[in-house]
């Protein structure tokens, strides 16, 4: 037989025999059913995974879950303790000298893609992967952990007014879907019915950032946030953002953030509806190594649905 | 002595249900006893199920739609006031009334009055799994009218053993009703066109009319059967011209007079201020507010739509041996209209006859391919368009699909021929048990992933993408309108919430609540609450927009850590909260 005539009987075979693709598709459709559907990983390897953890992360260390969809399974195996919600909500990664990924299916952070892999533990089918921040720059203080009556004064400013918010145990105020941030038990409370308070904020990818929920009151009115002495380094770095569903249709009136330390002001950061979670920094160099009060003052031409909420530290 | 005393009892009971060659009654009985076993099915799993937002509002609907035709029936033309109809038929008027009448007349009858089902809301649905029967009933009919019985059986299963369609088929809502109601009407049509028979015309009128009483997909049916009508026809619409004479497709005719006649008859909304209730029906729809939908990772909320969202979600949502199988039968299907155009072409460069004589892979009267391909790319095509709204995931093109399994049916056939022209020594009893086992091969895994899919249809993605988790994986829906409620209750809240708890039920309705209590299904002493600060235990249903109702959770209960959680294949659905 020669080659053409071989290669020509063989076409003929698979030409005969192409059927059989198709029971060999759902064979194989049905096999990786089963596959897919049996290879969860059991709650015995998450909570092996947590035993590691909880052993070997430091308080300043960031614990976090991949892929996305599987944080709350790690949120519930984990407990409040380990994913905590300064951990959850974080403001960003790069404040975290190492972190511990607890991962599933192979999945992985793409945030920690320029991080220095130190470690890998795989219990079962849950995989920690220990990572080093390359370029970690320790945080001297985070205005977010002064929200309370003896590291904070919060005051309504209209004109040359200025009524101060007095820090009260409420009842948590919170709504369905739409409604807005909610508010902890423990928060300032201005006149006119506005608060300031810790809170956990959506972005517009509805991520969770931790941050000071100080709804702006429109008009002529600002809150201002006096921060008591903080320790200053060379920077103020901060996010802000909007609550999703105020500013993701573009059509509020934009938010001032501006940061005075003494008679010095540091600087104002608009942010316009669109803009999501948005980091700023100003400069404190002439502060550096000193503590002194810092003072935030938030203000928007309109209130309506001006869910604003920052996060900042001193570096 | 007669023949039939000669055989043996076997011999005698396979004469008796062998299938004459024609398509008859017998088919009817094979079609009724698929649509049979469906109805069964769907039953036999609905319990499990919750009441997604809609179902609330068209069990209300549909109670007070019937009630006002059975108050008519008792009191007469008392009812027919302007005032009494338009109480009764006012409620969700912005979607036409049969179903929801029929899910009215089914509550009354097979719960209040003849108690055959003890929960009012199996009731209400039955009408809507009916339709699912229905649907597969005229897909094995259409197949084997067109093909050949087994690409008819083939096409039924495969139609009724999608994830989506299994979910869908189960609520007391317009998605598969409108699916079946459509593909009546195709097969109506197309039988009215094959036989020329007046009766058929006359049913496509009817039929229409009832698919424009079910939803309003059905203002696209005529830019499918239409043009296809007018090809079927066009000999004879031509030998008309030629006399000065104007002759159109009967079916045609009885659909533009009968269908908004019996659509009319059906819904009394309509029957004062016509015209405005039309327009206002007609403009809500064309100006329909945008829910948002997830797609891979990204929430729309806003057109454009993208356009890869139809592709890639049924790629991810139907099983991918049917589409390997609509593959086959597509391009089978093509490749013959092009073998059909070309010799046309030919035969009128050579200025001949076209030749009759050809070989015709299947008959080509009514012109069936065409009428197919029609309706599978009319109910696909609005979802091309970007301003047209995608939140409702999958279930808008459920119309597609009779014709998609059809084609994939067709593809089963021509791999049995294949598989036969392959195996010419296997005897007859070989081959038949070869052809079960290639039967079984290509419906095994459909059946797998939609029985495992239930009662988290809308969190079910096929193996091609790595199933639920997969689609989590790639940013895909998991569910919406909060009907998973249910099973946090039968996983979690049932067995272990506090006597009297409040439950924030997140994007569950009150309805829905309360049908799940007085049903059972969910423990009669706990409280539902709208707002989490007031809840000892709350929930949220996992879609991307809900992230947001997640963390005002953390704030108002104090912590982020989930007491416990709804989940399938490790995905999960309803995250449940308790108060520490």
């Amino acid at each position: 037989m020669s080659g053409d005539e071989h290669k020509s009987a063989a076409a003929k075979a698979w030409h005969r025999y192409a059927f059989a693709a198709i029971p060999a598709a759902g064979l194989l459709e049905l096999g990786a059913h089963v596959v897919q559907t049996h290879s969860v990983a059991p709650d015995s390897d998450w909570q092996a995974a947590r035993a590691f953890v909880a052993a070997h992360a430091a308080p300043e260390d960031l614990v976090a879950f991949a892929p996305r969809w599987a944080d709350p399974v790690g949120r519930e195996q984990f407990g409040p303790s380990v994913a905590t919600l300064e951990r959850e909500a974080r403001a960003d990664i790069e404040r975290f000298p190492r972190a511990y990924e607890v991962s599933i299916r192979g999945a992985h952070l793409a945030d920690l893609h320029d991080w220095a892999r130190e470690d890998e533990q795989r219990f079962g089918g849950v995989t920690v992967t220990t990572w080093r921040n390359r370029g970690w720059v320790p945080v001297i203080d985070d205005l977010v952990s002064h929200v309370d009556p003896q590291h904070m004064r919060v005051s309504r400013v209209q004109g040359d007014h200025e009524s101060d918010c007095s820090f009260s145990r409420l009842s948590p105020a919170s709504g369905g879907l739409g409604s807005g941030p909610a508010m902890p038990p423990d928060r300032f409370a201005c006149p006119g019915g506005s608060g300031v308070s810790t809170s956990v904020v959506a972005d517009l990818d509805y991520y969770p950032h931790r941050c000071i929920y100080t709804p702006a009151v429109g008009s002529d009115a600002s809150v201002r946030l006096r921060f008591l002495d903080v320790p200053l380094g060379h920077s103020i770095q901060g996010h802000h953002a909007l609550y999703v569903e105020a500013e993701r249709k573009k059509q509020g009136a934009p938010v001032t953030i501006t940061f005075r330390i003494g008679d010095t002001t540091l600087g104002s950061v608009v942010h316009r509806d669109g803009d999501g979670w948005r980091p700023f920094e100003f400069d404190t160099s002439a502060f550096a190594g000193q503590r002194a009060d810092v003072v935030a003052d938030i203000a928007s031409p309109g209130g309506q649905r001006r869910y604003y909420c920052f996060e900042a530290i001193t570096r | 002595m007669s023949a039939p005393e000669t055989q043996s009892w076997p011999a005698r009971l396979r004469s008796a249900i062998a299938l004459p060659e024609s398509v008859g009654w017998r088919d009817h009985v094979i079609g009724a006893g698929l649509a049979a076993v469906y109805v069964v099915w769907l039953l036999a799993t609905a319990r499990v199920l919750g009441f997604p937002r809609d179902e609330g509002v068209y069990f209300r609907a549909g109670s007070q739609y019937f009630n006002w035709w059975h108050a008519l029936h008792e009191r007469g033309s008392d009812v027919m006031r302007r005032g009494m109809i338009d109480s009764a038929f006012s409620d969700n008027h912005e979607h036409p009334p049969l179903m929801k009448t029929l899910f009215g007349a089914s509550a009354y009858f097979f719960h209040q009055k003849w108690e055959i089902f003890r929960d009012p809301t199996t009731a209400f649905r039955l009408p809507a799994m009916c339709t699912a029967g229905l649907a597969l009933w005229t897909t094995y009919l259409f197949g084997a009218r067109v093909w050949s019985r087994r690409a008819g059986l083939v096409a039924a299963f495969l139609l009724g053993l999608m994830p989506r369609v299994f979910f869908h088929a189960h609520l007391a809502c317009f998605d598969v009703p409108i699916m079946a109601m459509w593909f009546w009407c195709i097969y109506v049509n197309w039988r009215a066109l094959e036989t020329g028979k007046i009766t058929w015309a006359i049913a496509a009128g009817v039929v229409y009319g009832l698919a424009l009483a079910t939803k309003h997909n059905a203002w696209f049916l005529p830019v499918a059967l239409i043009p296809h009508a007018l090809f079927v026809r066009r000999g004879a619409m031509l030998a008309a011209l030629k006399r000065f004479r104007i002759s159109l497709p009967a079916n045609l005719v009885a659909m533009a007079i009968l269908g908004p006649l019996v659509l009319f008859a059906s819904w009394p909304y309509l029957w004062n201020d016509t015209r405005p209730r039309l327009q206002w029906w007609f403009d809500f729809h064309m100006h329909h507010e945008y829910y948002n939908i997830e797609f891979l990772g990204k929430n729309y909320f806003d057109p454009p739509s993208p356009k890869s969202y139809l592709p890639v979600m049924v790629l991810a949502t139907v099983p991918s041996i049917t589409l390997l199988l609509f593959a086959v039968g597509a391009y089978d299907r093509a490749k013959e209209a092009v073998r059909r155009l070309d010799a046309w072409a030919r035969s009128r460069l050579r200025r001949e006859a076209y030749d009759a004589t050809v070989p015709r892979a299947t008959d080509t009267r009514g012109e069936p391919d065409l009428l197919l391909a029609l309706s599978l790319g009319m109910a696909v095509a609005p979802f091309f368009l970007s301003h047209t709204p995608i939140f409702g995931g999958t279930k808008h093109w459920l119309p597609a699909y009779p014709a998609l399994a059809l084609f994939a049916g067709r593809g089963f056939d021509l791999a049995a021929t294949a598989m036969r022209a392959a195996l010419p020594r296997l005897s007859e009893p070989r081959f038949r048990a070869a052809q079960v086992a290639l039967f079984a091969s290509v419906v095994a895994a459909p059946l797998a992933e939609t029985a495992h899919s239930h009662p988290f249809g809308l969190s079910a993605y096929v193996p091609l993408v790595g199933g639920t988790a997969g689609g989590a994986d790639l940013g895909l829906n998991r569910q919406f309108w909060g009907y998973t409620t249910q099973n946090a209750a039968a996983e979690y809240l049932n067995a272990k919430a506090p006597s009297g708890a409040t439950v924030f039920i997140d994007d569950t309705t009150w309805d829905a609540w309360s049908h799940m209590q007085n049903e059972k299904r969910v423990r009669g002493d706990l409280r539902a609450t709208g707002t989490p600060s007031d809840a000892q235990i709350a929930l949220v249903q996992h879609e991307l927009h809900m992230n947001e109702v997640d963390y005002t959770i953390w704030i108002a209960l104090g912590t982020d850590a989930p007491a416990y959680i709804v989940r399938q294949d490790g995905v999960p659905i309803v995250s449940v909260y308790r108060r520490p």
